[in-house]
């Protein structure tokens, strides 16, 4: 509306805005009322007023507040929705779901399923039948019309797919579902990439009596990756898109096998440029540990390049004459090299001593370069193997020693060796050991620096022949030659003239040994691992990109990768992503140098086709927050008018009374909202600051109060008595107050009082189990204790109680209980009652429990139950007098009472500490004190 | 909306001339006994005339000057020295003081800002002023209600008649009005100043000697009203409007003090004094500033002033 993406639910409501001039003028009659004032000298005050300034009408300020209230009252009455949704005409017959599934339909594939769903609604409410037809679903469709219902189930799970889809294929489909019925309506939601099948399609398309409507997708940010490859100085690729007008920045990041970041580039392309080339000049460490190159935010397969071994690493096979002697590495042969190897190629050592065996073995690897450490005669056919593969492209690395030295005849050589070794400084030269030249400018070595340290004391000698300068790489001082290669065919055959371990030079545990090898190993070429020679090889697959190239687990229609001799292209069974194991896994990318992103022409469809675009958000209802705006309108118009009316004029009183109700409001709402909260803060403050006695609020008002008056006498009797000195008693709700921070819980029992709910009982168990202990008093002693025959009803409640807790074997205090000593010396815990046990945990029996005045477990038991009333016997009034006569009335009894009452705090305030104490006898005489 | 800042006291009782009066009389004991206790304070330090004039206590001896009668000359104290004095008395001639209180609908206004309303302030002052001035055994009347007495309990008399006078709105005819008698008129001026300063003349012209109280509401002077209020003049009913009150606050204080000061003006000039009062002040402030007026010589009635009359009595 408007040429806004706005719409009205109910439009004719817009006719109220008329009536807007109406309220303008009643707005005008009516200003708010004045305040009445008497005033005397209005007379005098009259001839100030002038009476054409009297307002006798609001504020225009004020009328258009009211008025912008007004027309949004009445706007948000209309039911405005942004960006609706445009109705989508469906003619009569199937309608027909075109929809492009394929890797770049991965971004925004959220909207594309959103937009089908969409149309799967109009389709339901129209009654019409649907086909669904993906374009890289394959052939294998089904193209009998189904009904609205059975595509969204389908639409709803479905994700896009990681290969190419094929626009032929959904001809094909389209052509056999208008054998069955009649297309009325057709809708392709394109993702935006014309094909080679696409002419096909739209002359399906065209060949139906049908309504066609063209989604489009902005292709602007729709990138691939072409192809990469990891050359010796950079790895270098190409990034290929969708060919529009506008200008993109895309940003390529390299991933190493953790995820991070390794590598990254910027890349800018103008508007029509189809491709662009990319390259990370990261040293080659780094370059070899990225596993992947993706095109960030991009959100296809397409854009995700996955490298595997071939394109990082050289794989470097290693073969020795000597055997492997793992107790002195430092003398392997082998132990330099493949350190120095390490940090830029993977090694793969034969596994068979036997060369002849073990050449074979690596070759089939597929390594790059092969290093022969001190081995002078190869066998026949491994001789062969080798020249064919050194011709190949393979990469020969030979070191010298004594058995090169001895058998120099050999066709694996780049020059002509002299029979023999050549000692310098040994102690029938006159020389002394030699040190490296500068390397000449032909040299792959050239650049870097010569090494002063290191010294040839032992080498082999090079026949002087024509063409030696050519082939040397590296000499020493005097002009020998070093280092010598030879191509042969598109390979190379390098010879180091010193041995690979430090015994003929120093050269191998240089620096420069390590960035010579490097060099050597740059300049062999990258093979493929599966050499075609082993015939089809059939790789289970590992991990795939799905439709937004993210790497998971393969799905279940996700078959075997068969290496054949040709390139294998990514397709429904075999989607992009890795194959093989984890050892050897092969990359497959969608792309391989063959991205083609041309955008799609609308215009293959011819004219009669409706464009339309993909539902990006949801509608938006304002009607909210139309109101809410005049909501709060409302608010300021209040303030105007009070401001007006000179309220605002006296802030400070009225200001601070305003606030105290506000703030009286809150605390009013708060504590209506949370009381337990607030309650529960409040204890916790008091609780944790000071030791206090507390007992458990059974709601029974009696028994509450006689609990508070007894603990309030017994706080009386430890402050008098003890050095404990606890604050005053407090009642505690179990299921709501923090109990972390009382020692001992008095807990009555009361048949009326509410039975604690599961949550509360496993509160409580919790509170036992972290060190709490509860004393238990069931008070019925008289009317029948625990242990009698009868049942009280107190006992029955208890029994109830305790059925939800986690209760140890009990027993009755025994005399060599810590209790009966922690301060008083006592044998019994007389409450009002004296005739009651009190029950504590059972103690484990000692071996030495007989010589032990004292017992304790570890720690205090959680759990004490008497029948004694021991708070009656407490209890005291405001004046310190005992509310409660004992049975029989004996002041012995409650002073008993009371020394109980302190045992038993100081058994659960010190625990076994009291135990210990008992020896404090012995332990000063063992001191010598 | 909040509460209005003035109220008129006993609206209830609005322009019911009668009704008003009832109220009137149920309020004169509290505002006598509040009188008296004022005049309590007040009376320490206060005395007669202090001047000379027709009386019979001595005032002081003066030297006598050519021209003056014979009989004037104290010879007793003459013949002690060689000057001729003349015995001057104490003036003691009995005054005759009347008072009017100003009873319209205007003085019924109390704002928030003071504790009385005026008229109850006026009559407090005019009970205190009458019991002042009737220990000092002076003539009191008042105007239009009571004639003039020498009681010792005058105030009393004159609180018994005004409580079934009439109400007074405005200053009743002059009759009982002689040559050199003082009138001290408690009003809070608030009609035509014009008005106001010609009945003033006509008075003065009568040889009246004018005191006038203005008896003034805090609110009426600071104006403390802001927003929107809409003004009632309790007198004539009128009606103004201010969209702003607070914008008119300046212009109306202005206004209001060359109100007062037109009245001051016409009153000096006339030789009368003039005193203003607000309400949110004690009253007994207002009754020490009207003693110092009415124990004055106004200039318009002091004689040339002598400069022997420097002998007091001792």
């Amino acid at each position: 509306m408007f040429g806004l993406p706005l719409s009205f639910a109910f439009p004719w409501l817009l006719v109220a805005l008329v009536s807007l001039p109406i309220i303008w003028w009643l707005l005008r009659l009516t200003p708010p009322r004045p305040r009445d004032e008497p005033f005397p000298p209005t007379r005098i005050l009259a001839r100030l007023v002038r009476r054409d300034e009297t307002p006798a009408k609001s504020p225009w300020w004020l009328t258009l507040l009211r008025l912008t209230m007004a027309a949004l009252v009445i706007a948000a009455m209309a039911g405005p929705v942004w960006k609706p949704v445009e109705p989508v005409a469906t003619g009569d017959g199937v309608v027909a779901l075109v929809m492009d599934d394929g890797w770049a339909s991965g971004p925004g594939w959220e909207d594309r399923r959103r937009t089908a769903l969409r149309l799967v609604d109009e389709a339901e409410a129209a009654g019409l039948a649907m086909v669904l037809i993906t374009t890289a679903g394959g052939d294998a469709q089904n193209t009998a019309p189904a009904s609205p219902r059975a595509v969204r189930e389908r639409l709803t799970g479905m994700e896009n797919r990681p290969i190419r889809p094929d626009h032929a294929i959904a001809a094909e489909l389209l052509r056999r579902v208008d054998g069955e019925a009649t297309i009325g309506s057709v809708f392709w939601l394109s993702d935006g990439i014309g094909r080679t099948g696409t002419p096909d399609l739209a002359a399906a398309l065209n060949g139906f009596d049908a309504d066609v409507t063209l989604y489009l997708a902005d292709g602007n940010r729709l990138a691939a990756i072409n192809h990469a490859t990891n050359d010796p100085d950079a790895m270098i690729g190409e990034i290929a898109r969708v060919q529009t007008d506008k200008p993109a920045t895309f940003v390529i990041t390299g991933i190493d096998e953790q995820g991070r970041p390794v590598a990254r580039q910027t890349i800018s392309m103008v508007a029509r440029e189809k491709s662009a080339d990319f390259r990370f000049d990261e040293p080659v460490e780094v370059r070899n540990d990225i596993t992947r190159i993706v095109v960030d935010a991009a959100d296809n397969a397409g854009a995700v390049r996955l490298l595997d071994d071939n394109a990082r690493r050289r794989l470097v096979g290693l073969i020795s004459g000597e055997k492997h002697d793992n107790s002195q590495p430092l003398l392997s042969p082998l132990y330099y090299i493949s350190r120095a190897l390490q940090p830029f190629a993977d090694i793969r050592r034969a596994d068979d001593a036997n060369v002849a065996a073990a050449v074979p073995e690596l070759l089939a690897l597929g390594v790059s370069a092969l290093v022969l450490a001190d081995i002078g005669t190869v066998a026949e056919e491994a001789e062969g193997l080798l020249a064919e593969w050194v011709s190949a492209g393979g990469m020969l690395v030979r070191f010298a020693g004594p058995r090169l030295a001895a058998a120099p005849d050999n066709d694996l050589l780049p020059v002509r060796i002299r029979l023999g070794d050549r000692a310098i400084g040994g102690a029938l030269s006159w020389d002394q050991p030699r040190p490296v030249a500068p390397f000449e400018t032909t040299s792959p070595f050239y650049g870097l620096e010569p090494p002063q340290e290191v010294t040839v004391s032992r080498q082999v000698l090079a026949l002087q022949e024509a063409g030696l300068a050519e082939r040397t790489w590296a000499t020493l001082d005097d002009g020998t030659p070093l280092v010598t290669a030879a191509k042969r065919g598109a390979g190379w055959i390098v010879l180091f003239h010193v041995s690979s371990d430090a015994t003929w030079s120093n050269l191998p545990i240089s620096g420069t040994f390590v960035e010579m090898l490097r060099r050597v190993v740059s300049q062999s070429q990258l093979r493929s691992g599966a050499s075609a020679a082993d015939g089809p090889q059939s790789l289970p697959p590992l991990r795939l990109l799905d439709g937004r190239g993210r790497l998971g687990p393969p799905g279940i229609d996700a078959k075997p990768l068969v290496l054949a001799s040709e390139a294998v292209r990514a397709s429904a069974d075999n989607p992009p992503g890795y194959y093989g194991t984890e050892d050897g896994l092969v990359a497959l990318n969608l792309f391989d140098g063959d991205a083609e992103l041309d955008p799609l022409q609308p215009d293959v469809l011819g004219g009669e086709v409706r464009l339309a675009s993909y539902l990006v958000d949801e509608p938006v209802a304002l009607q909210p927050w139309l109101l809410f705006a005049a909501a709060s309108l409302l608010v300021l118009d209040c303030l105007a008018v009070l401001w007006m009316a000179g309220l605002v004029r006296q802030p400070l009183r009225r200001a601070r009374s305003a606030a105290t109700g506000i703030a009286a409001a809150m605390l009013v709402s708060l504590l209506a909202a949370d009381p337990a909260g607030a309650q529960e803060d409040d204890i916790d403050f008091s609780a944790a600051l000071q030791t206090r006695l507390a007992y458990v609020v059974t709601g029974v008002r009696e028994v509450d109060e006689v609990s508070e008056a007894g603990l309030r006498g017994l706080t009386r009797f430890l402050i008098n008595r003890t050095a404990l000195e606890p604050g005053e008693p407090i009642g505690v709700d179990v299921a709501v107050d923090e109990l972390a921070f009382f020692a001992l819980l008095y807990w009555p029992i009361h048949p009326a009082a509410d039975m604690p709910d599961a949550a509360t009982m496993a509160r409580v168990d919790a509170f036992m189990k972290q060190g709490g202990s509860i004393l238990f008093d069931t008070r019925d002693q008289v009317s029948g204790a625990l242990g009698g025959t009868s049942v009280s009803p107190e006992s029955l409640a208890l029994q109830q109680l305790l059925s939800g807790l986690d209760i140890p074997p009990l027993e009755p205090v025994p005399p060599d209980h810590v209790l009966t000593k922690a301060f008083y010396l006592l044998d019994s815990f007389p409450g009002r009652y004296s005739g009651g046990d009190l029950w504590v945990e059972q103690l484990a029996l000692d071996a030495d429990a007989g010589e032990r005045p004292a017992r304790a477990g570890d720690g205090v038991s959680s759990i004490l139950i008497t029948s004694n009333d021991l708070a009656g016997a407490w209890a005291v009034d405001e004046q310190l007098r005992p509310l409660f006569p004992t049975v029989p009335p004996d002041a012995l009894q409650r002073e008993f009472a009371f020394r109980a009452g302190v045992n038993l705090m100081m058994y659960a305030m010190t625990g076994n500490y009291k135990a210990d104490q008992v020896h404090v006898p012995a332990l000063l005489e063992r001191l010598g004190q | 909306m909040s509460a209005a800042i003035g109220h008129i006291a006993d609206r209830e009782t609005g322009r019911d001339t009668l009704a008003r009066a009832r109220a009137r009389a149920a309020l004169i004991p509290d505002l006598l006994v509040e009188a008296n206790r004022v005049a309590n304070n007040v009376f320490t330090g206060w005395h007669g005339r202090r001047k000379r004039g027709v009386g019979e206590n001595f005032w002081q001896f003066r030297p006598y000057v050519q021209g003056e009668s014979m009989a004037a000359i104290d010879w007793r104290r003459s013949a002690r020295d060689e000057q001729i004095y003349v015995r001057d008395k104490e003036w003691q001639a009995v005054h005759t003081i009347w008072l009017w209180v100003d009873e319209s609908p205007s003085m019924l206004f109390r704002s928030n800002l003071a504790q009385v309303s005026k008229q109850s302030r006026a009559l407090v002052l005019a009970f205190a002023l009458a019991e002042l001035l009737a220990r000092s055994g002076e003539r009191i009347g008042w105007l239009g209600v009571a004639k003039p007495v020498v009681s010792r309990n005058a105030a009393e008399k004159l609180a018994q008649a005004l409580a079934i006078a009439p109400i007074q709105e405005r200053l009743p005819p002059s009759r009982d009005l002689r040559s050199h008698s003082d009138l001290v008129v408690f009003s809070d001026f608030l009609g035509p100043s014009e008005e106001t300063i010609e009945q003033m003349g006509a008075l003065a012209r009568r040889g009246v000697r004018g005191h006038l109280v203005r008896i003034i509401d805090p609110a009426e002077e600071t104006f403390p009203y802001a927003g929107r209020v809409e003004f009632l003049d309790p007198e004539s009913g009128e009606r103004v409007r201010a969209g702003s009150a607070q914008s008119y606050r300046d212009g109306y204080t202005d206004l209001f003090a060359a109100h007062g000061l037109a009245i001051r003006e016409a009153a000096t000039r006339l030789g009368w004094s003039y005193t203003t009062h607000h309400t949110d002040r004690l009253a007994s402030q207002a009754l020490v500033a009207m003693h110092g007026n009415l124990g004055s010589v106004p200039a318009a009635h002091a004689r040339v002033a002598d400069p022997a009359s420097t002998y007091r009595r001792v």
